[in-house]
């Protein structure tokens, strides 16, 4: 645990997320000094390169000090705060005298009292929050009882059951109440499509037209308040003008015929990135110039391939976790990987270690039909592949006799940018070949 | 097969018996001119004689002990109990000598001691008994109580086989109630539980003839599907069979025709309690009779012996809880 203890108390320092990480910037105190905190509940929300997260308090206790001020960055070890240990969570304190104005009896008053076990009915509430409602979420704590056999399934399948309704005795939570509850949300609440799954739809369902509603005029137009870009979006701004401004970047694009690799993606139960990922790790193996890294005269040639995905936020942002020693991967073993790392992506469990050390990225946004795109380099790389939609085209093809003749096939535009720097046309022309003459070849 | 009741299903397996092995004789009171209190043993004088049929003095200690003693020579005695009530005069001979033999000698004890139990016909306190769970108390016996025809049979030739002391729990009120084919000559039924009827809502665990109340009591419950488990043998207790109903169901109810404390159903509970907590999904519920002697009164008995509405009740309860 990211602690040390004193006398009195326990400091909290700044976590080792990751061997490679050295240093963590304050997003956020959950916490304001004086405030009460049950063991292990969030205390600061740390930030390092992308990856957000959160840090557990080490143990319970009154927050007594803040010494790392938000924004603030520092190295790992630096104490953050102080707990005072031997607090109890029903003490006030001198902020929370402070904040009801002296209403509460002070704390040497309150100590006498309670030392002598004569103490007077306070003149008001306990303002202190007790812990157990301090470490739950906003509203009511739940208070139902639960058999053996609900706790342990709702334990095996992180249900909440204070979401689960009961139809027992006295609305009792029963054991089919909570196998239904399992049975219903996985119908209800699919996992969200991934930005990364296959955009290939053999019969798209058709989207909605947007339901939002005009907004009624009613005169002259009051603009919303500017608002600060989230600090996300200020980091992904930053690394792609960073790119921008720092690559040669070019875009090429080659039309590749999927209807193998969607055959083959349909038997296997993988998506499509997953064979595209394999057959473009092959073309790196290739071309492995284009597995590389420039940092201003400086190349470094990899010879693993270390692939990042990028993974959609949705709003939030993009990120780009990054799948180490790929090439030693398989379609299944890669897809497995994608799927795993796009959940934990979404589930903000991204340790710093799985977004660092990418030597080639693929981007996979074709999921709302956009058939071409200019990607941006994702430095100090020096390529990036995208690919978009699968669209079923008309296309020429040439049988065995050299007949040509028109066939529809599922086709996709894949585009690469790359850093004129390090390499030129050809080569990229060469690689988008050989990722095509693979997936075709399936 | 052939159609038997419960009490002919038990004369055909001591009459398959000793036909098959001549080391097997029965004694007990009347059993042999009269054929026996419950006319179990009637034909057995004619066909085997006075030798393999034997009649006693009334004393149930003398044979029981002469039993011990017939087995330690090498033969295959049956005894007969008039009542299973009347086992407490020849307790010292059963729980001091044949259950500790084999621990104090290494003598096997090879006796069948047939216990006609049970209530419901008005017998009164010393008629009606079921004291099964005194034995279940005295390591070195074994206790079994069928529920049918075709295991009172199998359960029978099996105790008679077994080199244990097997206390054989016989209940009068399925004597000729109970009717079912039963497979001719000899075979053995494994001192096992059967699964009386599938179910996947609740879990019945009883044996004997509170295995016909709880059938009757669950077969159209608000079309619920309940489990029954016919125990068969108490020692050994087939907590296997038990512990993967419980697993299916999470709810039980134990159904003991005896007296409530510390009966069968009692270390049924335990075990669940111990080995199956996690898999509860409610009170583990006991249905039995009170702790009191059952009095001569009809009203008063059925008032006592559980019944089908009150296994139903109980059902129900743990259904909805």
């Amino acid at each position: 645990m990211s602690s040390s203890s004193t006398e009195t108390g326990i400091d909290v320092v700044m976590p080792q997320m990751g061997v490679s990480v050295s240093e963590g910037t304050i997003v956020e105190w959950r916490k304001q000094v004086g405030d009460w905190v049950a063991y292990e509940e969030p205390l600061v929300d740390i930030s390092t390169d992308k990856i957000d997260t959160e840090v557990p308090s080490p143990a319970a206790g009154r927050l007594v000090e803040i010494l790392v001020e938000v924004g603030t960055t520092v190295d790992v070890g630096t104490v953050l705060a102080r707990l005072a240990t031997d607090a109890k969570p029903g003490e006030p304190h001198a902020s929370e005298s402070d904040a009801v104005g002296g209403t509460v009896a002070p704390p040497a008053t309150s100590d006498a009292a309670a030392a002598t076990g004569d103490s007077p009915a306070p003149a008001t509430p306990d303002p202190a929050p007790k812990p157990e409602v301090a470490a739950g979420s906003a509203g009511a704590a739940d208070t139902r009882r639960y058999s053996p056999v609900v706790s342990r399934i709702a334990a095996e399948h992180g249900v909440d059951l204070a979401q689960v309704g009961g139809t027992g005795r006295g609305g009792r939570v029963r054991k089919q109440d909570v196998l239904a509850f399992l049975q219903d949300g996985a119908e209800e609440k699919p996992e969200p499509p991934m930005h990364i799954e296959s955009p290939y739809r053999p019969d798209p369902p058709k989207p909605k037209a947007a339901t939002v509603a005009p907004a009624i005029s009613t005169g002259a137009y009051d603009p919303p308040a500017a608002e600060p870009l989230s600090r996300m979006r200020r980091s992904i701004g930053e690394h792609m003008k960073r790119s921008l401004d720092t690559a040669a970047t070019c875009t090429s694009w080659i039309e590749v015929d999927m209807s193998g690799v969607e055959r083959e993606r349909r038997k296997a139960g993988l998506t499509a990135l997953a064979f595209v990922a394999r057959a473009a790790i092959d073309a790196l193996r290739e071309f492995p110039l284009l597995n590389a890294w420039l940092d201003g005269d400086q190349v470094t040639v990899h010879h693993e391939v270390n692939l990042g995905i990028a993974v959609s936020l949705g709003e939030d942002g993009l990120i780009v976790p990054v799948i180490h020693g790929a090439q030693d991967l398989s379609p299944e073993g890669l897809g497995k990987r994608v799927r795993d790392l796009a959940r934990a992506a979404r589930a903000k469990t991204l340790t710093p270690d799985d977004v660092q050390g990418g030597t080639f990225t693929i981007t996979n946004p074709g999921q709302y039909g956009t058939l071409m795109a200019t990607p941006v380099i994702n430095q100090p790389q020096v390529a990036i592949l995208d690919l978009e939609a699968v669209v079923k085209r008309p296309v020429v093809i040439t049988d065995a006799a050299g007949d040509d003749a028109i066939a529809i096939r599922p086709m996709c535009v894949f585009g690469l940018s790359w850093d004129h720097r390090a390499l030129d046309g050809v080569l990229a022309a060469q690689f988008l070949a050989a990722v095509r003459d693979r997936l075709e070849a399936l | 097969m052939a159609t038997m009741t419960y009490l002919q299903a038990i004369s055909d397996a001591m009459r398959e018996e000793m036909r098959a092995d001549e080391r097997v004789f029965v004694m007990g009171e009347d059993v042999g001119v009269f054929g026996g209190a419950f006319k179990v043993t009637d034909g057995f004088f004619d066909e085997f004689g006075a030798n393999r049929v034997m009649d006693t003095p009334l004393a149930e200690s003398g044979i029981i002990g002469t039993a011990c003693g017939a087995a330690y020579a090498g033969l295959r005695p049956i005894c007969e109990m008039q009542f299973s009530d009347f086992i407490a005069c020849g307790f010292d001979q059963l729980i001091n000598v044949a259950a500790k033999m084999y621990y104090r000698q290494g003598l096997p004890t090879n006796i069948t001691v047939r216990l006609p139990s049970g209530g419901g016909f008005s017998g009164g306190p010393y008629h009606s008994q079921n004291p099964e769970a005194w034995f279940m108390h005295s390591p070195g016996l074994k206790v079994v109580a069928p529920s049918t025809a075709e295991d009172a049979k199998g359960l029978l030739i099996s105790a008679i086989r077994d080199h244990n002391p097997v206390v054989f729990l016989e209940h009068k009120h399925l004597y000729r109630r109970v009717k079912g084919d039963v497979p001719t000559g000899t075979y053995t039924t494994p001192f096992t539980a059967r699964t009386a009827r599938e179910g996947t809502d609740l879990t019945i665990v009883t044996y004997g003839a509170m295995v016909h109340t709880a059938l009757e009591a669950t077969e159209d419950l608000d079309g619920a599907s309940v489990e029954v488990i016919d125990l068969r043998s108490l020692v050994p207790l087939d907590t296997e069979a038990i512990l993967a109903s419980v697993r299916k169901t999470s709810k039980v109810l134990i159904v003991d025709e005896a007296n409530e404390t510390c009966a069968a159903g009692a270390q049924v509970a335990a075990v669940i309690a111990e080995h199956a907590f996690e898999d509860l999904d409610g009170p583990v519920r006991r249905v039995a009779t009170p702790d009191v002697p059952i009095p001569f009164s009809p009203p008063l008995e059925q008032a006592l012996l559980p019944s089908i509405d009150r296994v139903k009740e109980a059902a129900r309860e743990l259904l909805e809880y």
